[in-house]
């Protein structure tokens, strides 16, 4: 028998209380796992997505809607360019890479996104290429000479029910343009998983205003630069024009992750709240536990257990139920995790890599141990303190 | 093997308890009381007369305001708390008169935890002694039964098993048999004293019940024994 066995015994003993002990730890740590599990995959979700490129070029207004609309299609869509500015920008010897998207309409809450071949190409510099689950990838029609092929997100593919080779449209003024899937994206966790994507030769084709206009729409051009140095030039250039933008994508994420900050802030005093409460339950349990087993400890004492015994089986009592709680809790907040990015990603929301295994797991596990043994310090101590001849008598 | 020289002495030992505005209310007064080795003492008296107070101060578990306590050449007076929770698991078993057995541990392990605390039998040897020694208070069936799931008599064999644990010289018994009927109470009694004197225990019983005041090698009345001088300041 160990000081460990006589530990457990009594948490066994109080079963009840121990199970509810151990799960109101579980689920404080759970929800600080979550959220810290959460909050560094945003983060994460909008670095992927809006690091490729170094400029975003489209309407002039809100750079963080046009990011946030081009990235990630949230907010509301910004007015359109015309497409020379696409022309004018896959000229320019400083760029690499131009890709031109056009927002459109939408089929069954899925967003049309249309876009060239390159908008797929795994040049080295992206963090994650789109790659294909299945079929192929649409071709760059000639204008006027569209294909209708589409790709479709993970997602969309998933949640539709479409398959390679389906025709679909949505609204009777479609149904002279069906589109034929042609290729479904694997998932990315990304707003990719909740597109449709279609050339744009389709697009000006299905849509009855670019289908009449001389100068054909795009919503936005996605730029890389060969050097970035070229970077202040371009962008101040495309500034100056009066009805254009260039916004940059990392400094709207600044802004973003400023606000995420603010967010993180809040929810910090939140979990420190939780923390706190999570302790003193424990503390509570493990003081009425010590008041309760008085006589017992008095029994343990004049049987010969020293004061340092008593005391270290309290804090090994409050330490196992944190150490268990927090095991739970590490599991238990990676499920919630797992689910509330299931959630966030089907909402359209930037998140990814949440499962990231770092610091994070053994030192929370640590935290919670080192938290369980401060809380069972003082019922530690009122053991500890015990008077052996006034509790051996019958209560 | 029995310790040479008695096995309990008290000399002078005076205890007195705080009570109200500094004062102290004197509760024990023993000029001389010894016990001798491998030999049975009973110690009767009404209630209050401080019979458990004597075996508090004889088992360390209390401080003697005055006076030395020798137990076995040892001056447990003398010795720091720690020493004297260690001198107390080796040389010294305590039998209740509640029992105080531990309600989350069945009897086996009841009786191992006074070995843990001792640690003068080796951890290996600990269950199977604990067995032998339930065994041979006709517990052997009722080893991993719990003291709610016995029966009066039975958790004081446990207790009395307990007390064995750790082969002490000297056995403290506190009203062994008060909490028991009459025939479990002879019945234990028996039991106890034959296990203590087959293995040459010297025993220090307190107890007011006729069933116990019979056993003893010598007999004696706590008013005789212990002489307060009344409140002093």
């Amino acid at each position: 028998m160990t000081l460990f066995t006589v530990a457990w015994r009594y948490l066994q003993g109080r079963f009840l209380t121990s199970v509810l002990t151990t799960v109101s730890v579980g689920l404080g740590v759970g929800l600080v796992i979550a959220t810290v599990l959460l909050t560094r995959g945003i983060r994460e979700g909008f670095i992927e997505g809006a690091t490729d490129y170094n400029l975003i070029v489209g309407a002039k207004g809100s750079q963080t809607q046009l990011v946030l609309n081009v990235i990630f299609r949230m907010d509301a869509p910004t007015p359109n360019i015309p497409v020379g500015v696409y022309e004018n920008l896959r000229g320019d010897p400083r760029v690499e890479v131009a890709v031109p998207v056009a927002m459109g309409d939408a089929y069954q809450g899925f967003r049309y996104v249309a876009t060239t071949e390159a908008y797929f190409s795994p040049f080295p510099w992206r963090r994650r290429a789109p790659a294909l689950s299945a079929g192929r990838f649409f071709r760059s029609d000639a204008p006027g000479k569209p294909d209708y092929d589409a790709v479709l997100g993970a997602d969309v593919a998933r949640r539709t029910g479409l398959k390679l080779d389906d025709r679909f449209f949505e609204g009777e003024e479609m149904t002279a343009y069906p589109l034929t899937v042609v290729g479904v994206l694997r998932s990315t966790g990304s707003a990719d998983d909740r597109a449709i994507f279609i050339s744009l030769a389709s697009y000006w084709e299905m849509n009855e205003i670019s289908r009449k206009a001389t100068v054909k729409p795009l919503t936005a051009v996605l730029v890389r630069l060969k050097r970035l140095s070229d970077l202040p030039a371009l962008h101040r250039g495309w500034n100056i024009a009066p009805d254009i933008q260039a916004a940059l994508p990392t400094a709207v994420l600044l802004s973003i992750f400023n606000l995420l900050s603010l967010v993180e802030d809040l929810l910090l005093i939140v979990l420190g709240v939780v923390v706190i409460v999570v302790g003193l339950y424990v503390f509570v349990t493990m003081y009425n536990a010590a008041l309760e087993r008085r006589r017992e400890i008095a029994t343990m004492r004049a049987l010969g257990a020293r004061r340092i015994t008593i005391l270290a089986i309290v804090l090994l009592e409050s330490c196992a139920v944190a150490a268990l709680g927090g095991l739970a809790g590490i599991l238990g907040g990676h499920g919630a995790a797992y689910l509330g990015a299931h959630l966030l990603a089907g909402r359209g929301g930037p998140i990814t890599h949440v499962f990231t295994v770092s610091a994070l797991q053994p030192v929370t596990f640590g935290a919670v141990v080192v938290l369980g043994a401060l809380a069972g310090l003082l019922p530690a101590v009122f053991a500890y303190r015990t008077e052996v001849a006034e509790n051996l008598a019958p209560l | 093997m029995t310790p040479a020289g008695p096995a309990v002495t008290l000399r002078r030992v005076t205890k007195s308890f705080p009570i109200a505005d500094g004062r102290q209310l004197p509760v024990l007064d023993v000029e001389h009381l010894e016990l001798a080795a491998a030999s049975c003492m009973v110690i009767t008296g009404r209630s209050g007369s401080g019979k458990t107070t004597l075996l508090n101060l004889v088992a360390g578990v209390s401080v003697p305001t005055g006076g030395t306590i020798v137990v076995h050449g040892t001056e447990i007076t003398a010795l720091p708390e720690s020493q004297r929770d260690r001198f107390r698991s080796e040389q010294i078993g305590y039998v209740f008169q509640t029992f105080n057995l531990l309600p989350a541990f069945s009897a086996l392990e009841n009786v191992m935890l006074a070995m843990m605390f001792a640690r003068t039998i080796p951890r290996r040897q600990q269950r199977a002694r604990a067995s032998a020694l339930l065994g041979r208070l006709g517990l052997g069936a009722r080893l991993a039964h719990r003291p709610a799931q016995l029966s009066r008599g039975e958790q004081q064999r446990v207790a009395i098993a307990r007390a064995l644990a750790n082969d002490p010289p000297l056995i403290l018994a506190d009203e062994p048999c008060s909490s028991l009927d009459a025939s479990t109470a002879r019945e234990v009694l028996a039991v106890f004293l034959a296990v203590c004197r087959g293995e040459g225990k010297a025993l220090l019983i307190v107890s007011h019940d006729e069933v116990v005041l019979g056993t003893g090698d010598r007999l004696l009345d706590m008013a005789d024994v212990n002489t307060p001088a009344g409140e002093g300041a």
